[in-house]
């Protein structure tokens, strides 16, 4: 049976897929052009969140505002990331970068520690906080509904930038062959490092809605990134609108299990849907045989 | 004849003066033991949590305050000796995460007793070396009673310990889920259910609705089983309407809420931590819309607990043992306001928590013991803790001495708890904690502040 309350957890459970389709959509993305597994991603969701909600405490930027701060931040720090980092080991053993991105989890999680060790469990302060419409019992928030929003407007902006632009096209020829692409004459180098710092912005964004939406702290990042990975490979590994389908899932998932299972199956049953898809369809809701 | 009586009498009041003023300097004492040695107490905290960091700070105070005093009187080497505290750090108090460093305190550091341990499940896992070494351990933080009913759990229960001699080595310092459990269904009994059937005109048969959130672990559980019982036995007009968990794990509670909001409650009874429970009202009240009463336990005494919560607290309650921050021309218990003030002084003007105060109280109830036991002994000091009768100092007790009940498996106390109602304070921009219940308390006559009002915007439950 259908009750405000099943209706008011699907909302939560849509908005929560959000930030879980802008973190899985930057994970493939990456993924997809550059065969990069980076665990540290879900530590660039954390520093978005910190950046938001430091331009919209200090400098009192709206809290929407601030995602666009937080996507430039963080997709800065992608670039020293790329530059620094991963383009370091790449075409060397796999495992280099899984441990560079492994060993980055701890260096980020640490100096946010130094850095906000008071700002324990806070939230970017939204000016419509409490506030939103009551439909029959079911109260959708303000934020609620600008998060989604949001998330919309970028990923639109991400499929026109994918799809419309120079940097998109050799983006997508990248992703196909590395090797036949440098041979067309595209800059590789430029693209990995754009593409990271795409997929680095998104975490930022995800972040700066994480911020708005729930509480964080400097440990924020390993979960969600366990999480965006189970996304991708629900919606199939290197495909954006499996990430998209796959986040939306996941989220509804989580929460209505939350709801109508008193909370504590939330994740159990979130991961049960995971394995249930790719023992019916092991490439993902919208992947392809030999990805 | 008279001059040579009179030279007679003088020499004897010399005598007797310089005898008097040696006894005075003690020039007859034994001198001090070649064996004194400084008394070890191993303070049990996790020190990544913030009522771990409180207890490390309170305990210092208390060693602090006896060494300038020149340390505890220890009658068999006839010298008072300094207190060393020797920091036993549980990480996270996790359940796994304890029984190691105190085995490492007890062995290799050799320390006379311990004092601390701030969850049941940590200290459950943790008094297990001190049991089989036979160190007295004064158990400060777990509220769940079962850290000294072991013994008493049916066969076959895997917390059972059969080792009663073991056991009697553990003294509870610390209030329990049924004591403030307690204190909560009588307050929703005797002061909230009143309001609403005043304000609302409902009728005086309707029962008050409580919905029941909890951490799903054995201290959440307790909480709603030990509050359902109360409510049973003691016959008050409450129907619990909603009981619902979240994963020890969870830092998000809407879905929980949803369901609890459905339930239609007139109160919502939170068992949860610091940061959790602050984050479950304000959620509650912001995100999912359900304006009702939250009610926390004292464990969100702390600082961090009004600094979280802020201006959404406002006038929802809080269940305490201490009001450390205390709103009154002079304080309650003048010890608390003396015990504010230097820990305020000592630690860069910080408030202290709830348990730290039971840890504080704790280092003074193992000076008396080892002054009466006259030795470092740890059975003499166990069998001196067992006939402690100190008067009440932080904690409010029933008959205002602290007392550890008899028998090798209940050492515990009949502490009192009260509670608070949270207002905001514009002009400071802070939450302040206001006594709402009970109007007395034993050896305070005038003990509440104000009377008990529902929160703005406040909607009860179904009719």
């Amino acid at each position: 049976m259908i009750t405000p309350g099943l209706v008011e957890a699907l909302i939560w459970g849509v908005a929560n897929g959000c930030v879980y389709i802008l973190l899985a959509t930057g994970l493939n993305l990456i993924f997809g052009v550059m065969k990069l597994v980076n665990f540290a991603h879900g530590q660039l969701l954390m520093v978005g969140a910190f950046v938001a909600y430091e331009v919209t405490t200090i400098a009192g930027l709206n809290p929407y505002a601030s995602i666009l701060v937080s996507m430039g931040s963080v997709a800065l720090i992608g670039i020293v990331l790329e530059k620094f980092a991963f383009r370091k080991v790449r075409g060397t053993e796999k495992l280099n970068e899984i441990f560079i991105s492994l060993g980055l989890i701890y260096v980020f999680q640490n100096v946010a520690t130094l850095l906000w060790v008071e700002y324990y469990n806070i939230r970017i302060p939204s000016p419509l906080s409490g506030l939103g419409l009551s439909l029959g019992g079911v109260l959708l928030g303000y934020d609620l509904i600008l998060a989604m929003v949001s998330v919309v407007v970028i990923l639109v902006g991400l499929v026109l930038l994918t799809k419309k632009t120079k940097i998109g096209l050799a983006m997508r020829a990248t992703s196909q062959k590395s090797d036949s692409a440098m041979l067309m004459g595209i800059n590789v180098n430029r693209v990995y490092v754009f593409t990271f710092a795409v997929g680095a912005a998104l975490a930022g964004a995800a972040g700066a809605i994480y911020g708005i939406l729930y509480p964080f702290n400097p440990a924020i990042g390993a979960l969600p990134t366990i999480k965006a990975f189970a996304i991708i490979i629900l919606g199939g590994l290197g495909s954006i609108p499996g990430a998209v389908a796959g986040g939306l899932l996941y989220g509804i998932a989580e929460k209505t299990a939350g709801y109508l299972s008193n909370g504590t199956w939330e994740d159990a049953v979130a991961f049960a849907l995971l394995i249930a898809v790719l023992v019916i369809r092991p490439t993902g809701l919208f992947g392809e045989k030999g990805e | 004849m008279n001059k040579r009586i009179l030279a007679a009498v003088v020499i004897v009041i010399i005598v007797a003066a310089a005898f008097v003023a040696m006894w005075q300097l003690n020039v007859f004492a034994p001198a001090p033991s070649a064996e004194a040695r400084n008394l070890k107490i191993g303070i049990v905290a996790g020190m990544q949590t913030v009522e771990g960091q409180d207890i490390e700070r309170a305990a210092q105070l208390a060693i602090d305050e006896i060494n300038a005093e020149g340390g505890i009187w220890v009658e068999e080497w006839h010298t008072k000796v300094k207190i060393d505290l020797v920091l036993v750090d549980t990480v996270n108090d996790a359940a796994g995460s304890t029984a190691g460093p105190v085995t490492r305190a007890i062995t290799d550091q050799g320390v006379d007793m311990l004092i601390g341990g701030a969850t049941t499940g940590g200290t459950l896992n943790g008094q297990i070396p001190a049991i089989t070494n036979r160190v007295p351990f004064i158990i400060t933080g777990a509220s769940l009673n079962l850290v000294t009913r072991r013994g008493s759990l049916p066969e076959g229960n895997a917390l059972r310990i059969d080792d009663a001699e073991g056991m009697s080595y553990m003294f509870h310092y610390c209030t329990t889920i049924s004591d403030y459990s307690t204190t909560v269904a009588h307050f929703l009994a005797d002061s909230v259910k009143p309001t609403l059937d005043s304000t609302y005109s409902f009728d005086s048969t309707r029962k008050l609705r409580l919905a029941i959130l909890y951490r799903d672990d054995g201290y959440g559980r307790g909480v709603r089983d030990v509050t359902s019982s109360i409510i049973t036995s003691d016959s008050l007009p409450i129907e619990v309407v909603a009981n619902v968990s979240y994963a020890t794990t969870a830092t998000t509670y809407q879905s929980q809420l949803i369901s609890v909001k459905e339930s239609k409650p007139d109160a919502v009874y939170i068992a949860g931590f610091t940061a959790d429970t602050a984050e479950v009202i304000k959620e509650g009240i912001n995100d999912v819309g359900l304006k009702s009463l939250y009610i926390a336990v004292e464990i969100c005494e702390d600082p961090q607990f009004y600094a979280l919560l802020g201006e959404t607290g406002s006038n929802q309650i809080l269940e305490s043992k201490i009001a450390t921050q205390w709103q009154g021309d002079s304080w309650y218990l003048p010890k608390v306001g003396t015990y504010v003030e230097n820990y305020g002084q000592k630690f860069d003007g910080k408030i202290p928590g709830m348990l730290g105060a039971d840890t504080y109280d704790a280092v003074y109830i193992a000076k008396n013991a080892i002054e009466r036991a006259g030795t470092l002994n740890k059975t003499n000091v166990k069998d001196a803790l067992e006939t402690t009768d100190m008067p009440q100092s932080l904690l409010i007790m029933e008959n205002e001495k602290i007392t550890f009940s008899a028998g090798t498996n209940y050492h515990e106390i009949l502490p009192k708890t009260f509670i608070e109602q949270l207002i905001w304070n514009s002009d400071s921009d802070e939450l302040k904690p206001f006594v709402v219940y009970p109007d007395t308390m034993p050896g305070i006559s005038s003990f509440k502040q104000r009377d008990f009002v529902l929160p703005e915007n406040y909607e009860p439950g179904s009719p």
